[in-house]
């Protein structure tokens, strides 16, 4: 294989000499077939449908956003899904998004595992992080929900993912971090044992949550230190430094990480959260509040830069789905073994409605229709559930799953 | 008033055991006949039936018996209903339907714990070792969409308790540090770093140091200045003394900010640097003038100097002189740091290294001169050797840290022949993970290398291939990484350009700056701190004391054992008292004792010590043991007065006020040129000052809503255009009552976080009046309604015709007729908070954005600030200020729940909002009385009401 040059690696993007290097290894080495790979994206505001949906059922150019998606024929875009039960949420459906889980708002509400955590909890005991949940901000709270229905925090300084997923780490000091930590934790059990036997007044169900948090930490305290005797990957593309349109390089950046994650083998489950807080943002061409320009109403004057600030997802997005196809792994691209979800909460945030949710599903396996309608309004949830089939999870249901909706047909 | 307090006798009970509260009470057949009676008589006139008013079918809901009577009840107790027009049942009668719907209401189940919350933990860690380390921003955002950071319906995840795992190590480090402390220094600088040459007109030498100008850049941000021979070398507090005065006729003071950030050379779009600290200068005579400051690794100090009349005076005559920056640090309390003695008490402490034992505190550290390296090369022991040069361009000219001086490769008297290359020499063998290379700033671009290569060398003389080779951008003045794919410690490393930009066809290359990118392993001058003992006997005492101060609770040998087996395991295995202690503090801070609130107390004291000190400190309590017959109130009044209770201000300002969206949102450069950091780091200040004086000082809740005073300095009075005062330091000042000051919602920072930078919206501020200070229950939009966002720009004209549409729905206008007017009472505001008769619309600007003074805008329409609320009719902002504050037990009542629900938790539930609201109309609307009462009461239940 030729060494690609520096350019070759800023404008192409593949770069990566080693990471290509013992993916090749790899793919020579194990006889193996690649693995499966999926990637959630929720962008938080939706996108405006007239400029989303094709207009010509099936025919992409008919979409002002998706007529320059290069993959267009390993793509499927749906319409007529929907969350039920999400008839009168507000910015909180975001919470709702990967679970299914109805009245978001209520004050009452107790979130479950979100469709993620399922696939992460076989697909991730392969690679050295089980799942990686992004997002734009520090919110604390994103897309990803787990067993007991607490949110889990996304990463959302580049930097610092940067740094996990391929930074130096001082292994020794590392190591005897593991120790300290197992030893804090047999001490802290030892306690709960203490107090649950000795017990008059305290809280049985606090013990009880402290002890399930505990014992997931444990595990992912032996996951990391299982992987401790292996070599990070070495990349050698950076990230784009561009200060001047912020959001729009977090995203491409975040998207640039998930992609040399999923590259480099660190992971096979990615949740990116695209989130929004109220303040202005710039991207090329507009600058504005993300969330007011949300509330559109229709107008020429604010549709005109949130299509802008959308375009610039959707080229994103595009230059993702793109570099993903043209890297070759297994007698495919790694677009090939990689389903992406493309989704959103809202239907319409103008008005905050959750009807016919924007959702595009790309890569993968699938037996792409590129435009497909349900005849009737069709539970988000059925497509989580082909996923979860077609990653080898046997459920009957999930969320407010209604039956087999055949939404994905799978190539054998 | 005496039927609610009897009632109140039966329900009031502990909240933080909420269980017991709820079957408590429930209504006779008596009571609901009574209820329902004058339900019947004053509500359901209107509320019944398919028409009814608001939408709301009270009448059906009274029949299903359970429902959630929420609204009812609030509209009820604030005498929202029924309406000003309406017949209004007695006090006693309105007593009785209260108590009605608070008995039928159905509790909630409530989670009987919770997590302690990030800045809890790191306040607590704080103050159980003797630290300053603010480490709460690296622990993940933790109230997911709540409103409190102890809402009680968050959960732990193990990501989370993964990241408190983190800090406490970290904390633990920085408190307690296995490598030592690095010595303490103290250098002496009036050099600034080469700063871009658009800017660098707007400071010149100037006696012994640097005369200042106000300088903003092109793209709006504040232009900082960043000082050179000084990078902290670790992190840590650093004293910083300006040796500053102020030059020139300037009215009041010059404001110094200092800056801490990465310093990029070149760099004309500056990114905002983070503000430590304001200096204010007011003399013509240069004083010392000290900051304590906490610096990161990498971060170099700057400043930016601010008075508004001396904007980007070029060879500036007048402005900020700073004759020199003393730093001196990483800097200690005491040596040894005295949290040694509070940890390990009288164990004898060693220590090692150049510092010594004998220093004590306050003496001058040795002025010590860093060596100054401009290169990381010349740093390494490496060195650069040319293919050719051109005189007066020679290689030292890529070496200064300057891009304005550059080498290039000599063209006359002869051209020299490619190839072109620099050769770097690494004598020490350092791993080199890749060159940093930068362009020759300004001139014609001639000799801007377009392709290089790299190659590595164990001799210098066999070169091999090319370890990487590329392309570099040319007309871009910042610094171009070149990354090795695996770093080489080769002793040789040649950079040759391949092609070069020329205009006229010559070879020639040209370098601006080239260096090494190599991570140094610092050695750096430390003392060792130690602890003379290896006795079980001292570790297991250091770690009780730890744990009961961690747990406030006496804690029994068999309770500590787990965490005494943990240390001396530790200790057996390497002997280092110290270290054996940390892992024992560290599970005592990841313990669910501490982590999950509340906590397991051996005495009742303790418990309620902790939960004082929580909600009050945001941290442990103090070692002391309570003295006999110290009420609780008087207890609460001791830990208000404490300076740690500042805290829990910043909490509530952060939370009920929303101040921590406040960096989401930064006002639009063309619309309001004259917003800057200072601003920005004052108007949330001016907030806490306030809110701090009505707790502190017992004001009443009305001052919530409007007062003759507020806590401003310079910036704030002419931003507000208040009398001139001079200095940056926060006062308590009086105005007159033509000034729309005093009061939370006329403040610049709320008036600010309420919008999204650009246009304010009266829906945005009239929700936060409604929802954080009136208290009214609001609920989202209902689906399917076209949502109305209102446009400014140039159909402003239409903006509240825009919102009125609200009044032609009765769906939307049930919640927006609480919501609009209040916000249209505000719009005299723009979204910085500055007075304003007529809106302004944004005008495009050619090219490039240029930051101006004047802005870009252009004033439109008039605003028409008028309004009705609840019947009462109002102009302006100070006809809503009036009528809000004549209802002050409204204001004090929703103040009690929001603390009730910051100090517990949960929201109040019916049954305890009528204790609230019995509470304030017997002991008043002062704000001490009612933080007072609500934690008494939130610990106590009302047990300590006998005799009412």
């Amino acid at each position: 294989m030729s060494k690609p040059t520096r350019r070759d690696i800023l404008k192409f993007g593949s770069a990566l000499p080693l990471a290509i290097h013992s993916l090749n290894l790899r793919a020579n080495s194990s006889t193996k077939p690649a693995p499966k790979r999926i990637m959630f994206i929720c962008n938080s505001l939706g996108f405006y449908k007239p400029y989303f949906f094709p207009k010509t059922r099936g025919d992409l150019t008919t979409s002002d956003y998706l007529k320059n998606i290069t993959v267009n024929d390993k793509l499927t875009i749906f319409e007529n899904l929907y969350h039920p039960g999400m008839e009168t949420s507000n910015h909180d459906s975001e919470k709702s998004f990967l679970t299914g889980v109805p009245k978001p708002e209520a004050p009452n509400f107790v979130n479950s595992i979100s469709v993620d955590q399922i696939l992460a909890s076989k697909m991730g005991d392969e690679t050295r992080f089980p799942f990686l949940p992004l997002s734009i901000y520090d919110r604390g709270w994103g897309c990803s929900w787990n067993s007991q229905g607490v949110a889990i925090p996304p990463l959302h300084n580049v930097n610092q993912i940067y740094n996990k997923l391929f930074g130096e780490e001082d292994l020794s000091a590392k190591r005897m971090q593991v120790d300290t930590d197992r030893n804090v934790i047999a001490c802290l059990r030892e306690d709960l044992r203490h107090l649950e036997s000795a017990n008059e007044t305290s809280d049985r169900s606090k013990i009880e949550t402290y002890r399930n948090v505990i014992t997931a930490l444990e595990k992912q305290i032996a996951h990391e230190s299982s992987w401790l005797d292996t070599a990070k990957p070495v990349v050698t593309e950076t990230l784009n430094q561009n200060p001047e349109f912020a959001f729009s390089t977090k995203i491409e950046n975040l998207l640039r990480l998930s992609r040399l994650a999923f590259q480099t083998d660190s992971t096979r489950v990615i949740t990116l959260s695209l989130d929004w807080i109220y303040g202005a943002i710039k991207v090329p061409g507009a600058t504005g509040g993300w969330h007011t320009l949300s509330h559109h109403g229709g107008k020429p004057n604010l549709l005109e830069p949130l299509s802008r600030i959308e375009r610039d997802i959707v080229k994103h997005l595009n230059q993702f789905l793109s570099d993903l196809d043209s890297i070759q792994e297994g007698g495919g691209t790694l677009l090939d073994h990689t389903t992406v979800v493309i989704g959103s909460n809202f239907g319409d945030s103008s008005n905050h409605t959750c009807s016919n949710l924007p959702t595009i599903v790309a890569g993968g396996s699938h037996r792409h229709q590129i435009h497909t309608i349900p005849s009737k309004p069709t539970p988000l949830c059925n497509l989580w559930l082909e996923l979860l089939h077609y990653h080898d999870f046997d459920l009957g249901r999930f969320g407010s799953s209604d039956g087999n909706s055949c939404l994905l047909g799978v190539q054998s | 008033m005496s039927s609610i307090r009897v009632l109140l006798m039966c329900i009031g009970s502990t909240i933080f055991a909420a269980s017991d509260v709820k079957a408590a009470y429930s209504p006779t057949a008596l009571q609901t006949e009574e209820a329902m009676s004058l339900f019947a008589e004053y509500c359901l006139d209107c509320h019944s039936g398919d028409g009814a008013e608001g939408r709301f079918d009270f009448a059906k809901k009274l029949q299903r018996r359970s429902f959630d009577a929420t609204l009812a009840f609030e509209n009820l107790i604030t005498q929202k209903m029924p309406p000003a027009d309406a017949e209004a049942p007695t006090n006693q009668e309105q007593q009785k339907m209260l108590a009605w719907l608070a008995g039928q209401q159905k509790e909630l189940e409530i989670i009987p714990f919770r997590r302690l919350s990030r800045h809890e933990f790191v306040h607590s860690v704080n103050d159980l070792l003797g630290s300053n380390l603010d480490l709460a921003a690296e622990i993940p955002q933790d109230r997911g969409t709540r409103n409190f950071d102890s809402d009680r319906r968050i959960g732990l995840s193990h990501e989370m308790l993964g990241s408190y795992f983190a800090v406490a190590d970290q904390m633990l480090e920085h408190a307690l540090p296995r490598k030592g402390f690095i010595n303490e220094q103290t250098s002496v600088t009036n050099k600034l770093l080469d700063s871009h040459k658009t800017y660098n007109i707007y400071v010149r030498d100037y006696k012994d140091g640097v005369l200042f100008s106000w300088t903003r850049a092109n793209n709006g941000n504040s232009y900082s200045f960043f000082y050179d021979n000084f990078d902290p070398p670790v992190e840590g507090w650093y004293e910083l003394t300006f040796d500053a005065a102020k030059v020139g006729n300037l009215q009041g003071d010059i404001s110094i900010q200092v800056h801490a950030g990465k310093y990029y050379y070149a760099d004309d779009r500056p990114q905002p640097q983070r503000l430590l600290n304001v200096i204010s200068v007011g003399s013509n005579i240069v004083e010392p003038r000290t900051i304590q400051v906490f610096l990161r690794l990498g971060e170099k100090v700057s400043v930016h100097c601010f008075h508004k009349d001396n904007f980007r005076e070029s060879n500036p005559t007048r402005g900020a002189y700073i004759r020199s920056m003393t730093a001196r640090g990483p800097i200690q309390d005491a040596w040894p740091p005295s949290r040694y003695g509070m940890l390990f008490g009288d164990l004898q402490v060693k220590t090692s290294g150049e510092r010594g034992s004998e220093r004590k505190s306050g003496t001058k550290s040795p002025l010590i001169k860093m060596p100054s390296y401009r290169t990381k090369l010349s740093k390494i022991g490496g060195s650069v050797t040319v293919s050719s040069f051109q005189a007066g361009m020679e290689k030292e000219k890529m070496q200064d840290g300057s891009n304005r001086t550059f080498w290039h490769t000599r063209f006359t008297p002869t051209l020299a022949e490619p190839p072109h290359f620099v050769i770097l020499t690494n004598p020490n063998r350092y791993p080199i993970s890749g060159l940093s290379y930068a362009t020759w700033s300004g001139g014609n671009g001639n000799g801007q290398i377009e392709k290089f290569e790299v190659y590595a060398s164990g001799d210098g003389k066999n070169w091999g291939k090319p370890i990487v080779n590329g392309d570099l951008e040319t007309r871009l003045a910042n610094e171009q990484p070149i990354p090795f794919p695996v770093a080489t410690d080769a002793p040789f490393i040649k950079f040759v350009a391949t092609q070069s930009f020329s205009i006229d066809g010559r070879s020639l290359a040209s370098i601006g700056k080239l260096d090494v990118i190599v991570s140094l392993d610092k050695q750096l001058p430390a003392s060792q701190i130690s602890i003379v003992s290896n006795r079980i006997e001292d570790l297991r005492k250091v770690i009780r004391q730890f744990a009961e101060r961690a747990f406030s609770s006496q804690l029994s040998e068999s309770e500590l054992q787990p965490y005494f087996e943990l240390s001396e395991a530790s200790l057996a295995h390497d002997g280092n008292f110290i270290e054996a202690a940390k892992i024992g503090f560290k599970a005592v801070i990841c313990s669910h004792r501490f982590l999950m609130v509340p906590g397991e107390h051996s005495s009742e004291q303790h418990s309620q010590n902790a939960k004082l000190s929580r909600a009050i400190w945001m941290s442990i309590p103090d070692n002391v043991t309570n003295k006999a017959n110290v009420t609780i109130r008087d207890q609460i009044k001791k830990m208000l007065a404490d300076e740690r209770s500042e805290r829990m201000i910043k909490s509530l300002c952060n939370q009920w006020l929303n101040l921590r969206s406040w960096n989401n949102v930064s006002p639009s450069l063309k619309l309001y040129p004259r917003y800057d950091d200072l601003l920005d780091f004052y108007l949330p200040l001016e907030t806490r000052a306030y809110l701090s004086h009505l707790i502190r000082k017992n004001r009443p809740a009305s001052e919530l809503i409007v007062s003759d005073y507020s806590f401003l300095n310079q910036r704030l009075a002419d931003h507000y255009g208040i009398d001139a005062i001079s200095g940056q330091d926060l006062r308590k000042m009086s105005f007159g009552p033509e000034v729309p000051r005093g009061g939370l919602l006329t403040m610049g920072s709320i008036l600010k976080v309420t919008t999204d930078g650009f246009a304010t919206s009266p829906i945005l501020r009239g929700a936060w009046l409604s929802k954080n200070i009136i208290g009214t229950p609001l609920s989202p939009p209902p689906e399917t309604v076209k949502a109305i966002e209102p446009e400014h720009g140039s159909q402003v004209a239409s903006l509240r015709e825009q919102i009125e549409q609200h009044k032609n729905s009765d769906t939307c206008n049930a919640c927006h007729k609480s919501i609009d007017p209040y916000g249209f009472a505000l719009e005299n505001f723009d979204a910085t908070g500055q007075w304003r008769t007529k809106y302004s619309a944004e005008l495009p600007h050619r090219g490039t954005f240029t930051f101006r003074l004047q802005g870009y805008s252009e004033e439109t329409s008039n605003i028409d600030a008028g309004g009705t609320i609840d019947g009462e009719e109002f102009e302006d902002v100070f006809g809503l200020k009036k009528s809000l504050a004549s209802k002050e037990q409204k204001i004090a009542y929703n103040f009690a729940k929001k603390f009730f629900e910051y100090a517990n938790g949960i929201q109040p539930s019916l049954k305890q909002r009528l204790y609230l609201m019995a509470m304030i109309e017997s002991k008043g609307c002062a704000m001490q009385d009612i933080v007072t009462e609500v934690l008494a009461y939130s610990i106590q239940g009302n047990v300590e009401e006998e005799g009412s």
